[in-house]
């Protein structure tokens, strides 16, 4: 004990009675409440009923009686009345005594500080998820940029090898045109791709000493697929490859063609030709078409506004039917004249408007007079390019022409 | 009649106080208010033909198992280990609390409660845990204050282990 004057202890005692709200419960050996006193009625015991159970109306005493030791505290409680109390409690021989002592606004300080310090903490480690999380997507992140970037290596070099390969096959078709012919007869052609590699092809060759071949053919379609075949038939017939077929003879050839190269075994595939022989000799001209645009055959000499007359010839596209025939026709072929075999992409072209060359307007530039100098092909294709308003036409451009 | 003291223990903000609202009151607050000390809650359930009360005492959390004050454990028949299960650490915890919880008072009844369930999108802990703690023994149930979801059940399972 303190060893102060008994008035100071008596001071004291008062102060923490005004306090603390002291309140007191005296608990017999049969945890029968057998006294009371203080400020109960701050804590919400006022009601509590002497020489009934203790535990019955003071839940937080379940358990605790009799105590294991002396003094037992129970800190922080909260009570009825909402207060909160220090639950001091002393072993008295057989009887228990409570004392509560108010520590409610301790209590509220703490709960305070507290408040701020678990927000803080939950803040921090939400913090720290977060973070996680972001480091984890970033990482993902990173694996799957360096993967698109290894894929797009990998897509660019196989683009850059098929470029390689196009460019090679683009050579290769340009390397089997024939060249230019200027005796006994000029032959001059353009041919621009709408694609690296399209779908027209054609050719020239003397069958023999009197006949002299002349075809143009445009598979459908554009790209690898209609060049292959495109090449196909013009080595095909480059090469006399029709067996049992006089190369003289368009409706025969164009029959044989048609045996061989039907769509069904051509992934699809069919093409237009006209294939025409002129006979030197006689100057006569017979021809056959398998669906393809008619030449346009323009009379008069270059200088002066020419005549047209379009060779057309009726016949189904090559690989419709398999058992397609073809009819020939003929025409004299009497100088001064040019003819001039083409496919569709020469003429069937699209304006900005979304109008539509017409083949009157198309004849008409054919048969101009065409000044000193001046190339006719290129002069055809800068008029394709202007009436387009592009210089990328939407189809193959290709035409032949045939001066007598 | 029969009088039984449960604990509610586990980290803090793990839900104890929600958990106690939920099954006493029947109402839920996403605020968020720590508790100091304890708060002591009576609830009756039946336990077969007995009418038991049940003195539930919402205890402060702990992250520091050494901070929970152990005279609040003296005459517990039974607690409940509150786990956020958006919050692995609170596992950690909960496991630490029970190893000292068995030091101090014994061995009594007790359950894991995996709580705030309704938070799919920022659960946490592995299934797998939930796993080794059923293997181990132990009984675990899914719980949320917010749904309501598993808690009568606890108190319930809780009260049944303790009287029968």
């Amino acid at each position: 004990m303190l060893d102060i004057p008994d008035r100071i202890s008596e001071w004291l005692l008062l102060l923490v009675r005004s306090q603390r709200s002291i309140a007191y419960l005296l608990i017999d050996d049969e945890l029968v409440l057998s006294q009371a006193g203080g400020e109960l009625e701050h804590y919400g015991l006022g009601d509590l009923k002497h020489q009934h159970s203790a535990s019955d109306q003071l839940p937080f005493l379940e358990g605790l009686l009799p105590l294991a030791e002396t003094p037992f505290l129970l800190e922080s409680v909260g009570m009825p009345g909402g207060s909160v109390a220090d639950v001091h409690l002393f072993a008295d021989e057989d009887r228990t005594w409570v004392v509560l002592l108010d520590v409610t606004a301790e209590h509220d300080q703490a709960r305070k500080m507290q408040q701020k310090a678990y927000d803080m903490t939950l803040l921090s480690q939400r913090e720290a998820r977060l973070i996680a999380k972001l480091e984890a997507a970033h990482k993902e992140l990173t694996l799957a940029h360096r993967d698109l970037a290894e894929s797009r290596d990998e897509l660019l070099r196989v683009h850059n090898r098929l470029r390689r390969e196009l460019h090679d096959a683009e050579r290769y078709v340009l390397a089997i045109l024939p060249e230019p012919v200027a005796e006994p007869f000029a032959l001059e052609w353009l041919f621009v791709p709408s694609t690296e590699l399209g779908g027209d092809s054609f050719g020239y060759h003397w069958v023999d000493r009197e006949h002299f071949a002349l075809y143009l053919l445009d598979v459908c379609g554009h790209g690898v697929g209609s060049a292959l075949l495109s090449i196909t038939v013009t080595n095909t017939l480059r090469s006399g490859a029709l067996p049992k077929t006089d190369f003289r003879m368009p409706e025969a050839v164009l029959a044989a063609l048609n045996q061989v190269f039907q769509a069904e075994h051509q992934n699809g595939l069919y093409f237009t030709i006209w294939y025409g022989v002129y006979h030197q000799p006689t100057g006569m001209l017979r021809y056959a078409s398998a669906g393809h645009p008619p030449p346009i055959l323009v009379s008069g000499a270059r200088e002066e506004r020419g005549e047209a007359k379009s060779l057309s010839a009726v016949g189904c596209p090559v690989g419709f039917l398999p058992d397609a025939t073809y009819e020939s026709k003929e025409c004299s072929l009497a100088g001064p004249a040019r003819l001039f075999l083409f496919s569709d992409g020469a003429y069937e072209i699209t304006g900005p408007d979304g109008t539509m060359l017409e083949s009157a307007e198309f004849e008409e530039v054919l048969t101009r007079a065409v000044p000193e100098g001046a190339s006719e092909l290129k002069d055809l294709l800068d008029f394709a390019r202007n009436f387009s308003g592009s210089k990328e036409l939407d189809d193959d451009f290709s035409i032949i022409k045939m001066t007598i | 009649m029969l009088q039984k003291k449960v604990c509610l223990l586990g980290g803090f903000g793990v839900g104890k106080t929600s958990l106690v609202r939920r099954y006493v009151q029947s109402i839920f607050s996403d605020a968020y208010l720590t508790t100091v000390g304890v708060k002591i809650e009576k609830k009756m359930v039946n336990v077969g033909a007995a009418e038991v009360a049940l003195i539930l005492w919402d205890i402060a959390g702990e992250d520091d198992i050494k901070g929970i004050r152990t005279s609040y454990l003296r005459g517990a028949a039974g607690y409940l280990l509150v786990v956020d299960v958006t919050r692995s650490e609170t596992l950690e915890i909960a496991n630490s609390i029970q190893a000292r919880v068995t030091s101090e008072i014994g061995s009594v009844p007790f359950l894991f409660l995996f709580n705030k369930t309704d938070l799919k999108e920022d659960w946490e802990i592995p299934e797998q845990s939930l796993e080794d703690l059923k293997n181990a023994g132990h009984v675990v149930l899914r719980t949320s204050a917010k749904t309501g979801e598993g808690v009568e059940e606890a108190f319930q399972l809780l009260a049944n282990r303790m009287v029968l």
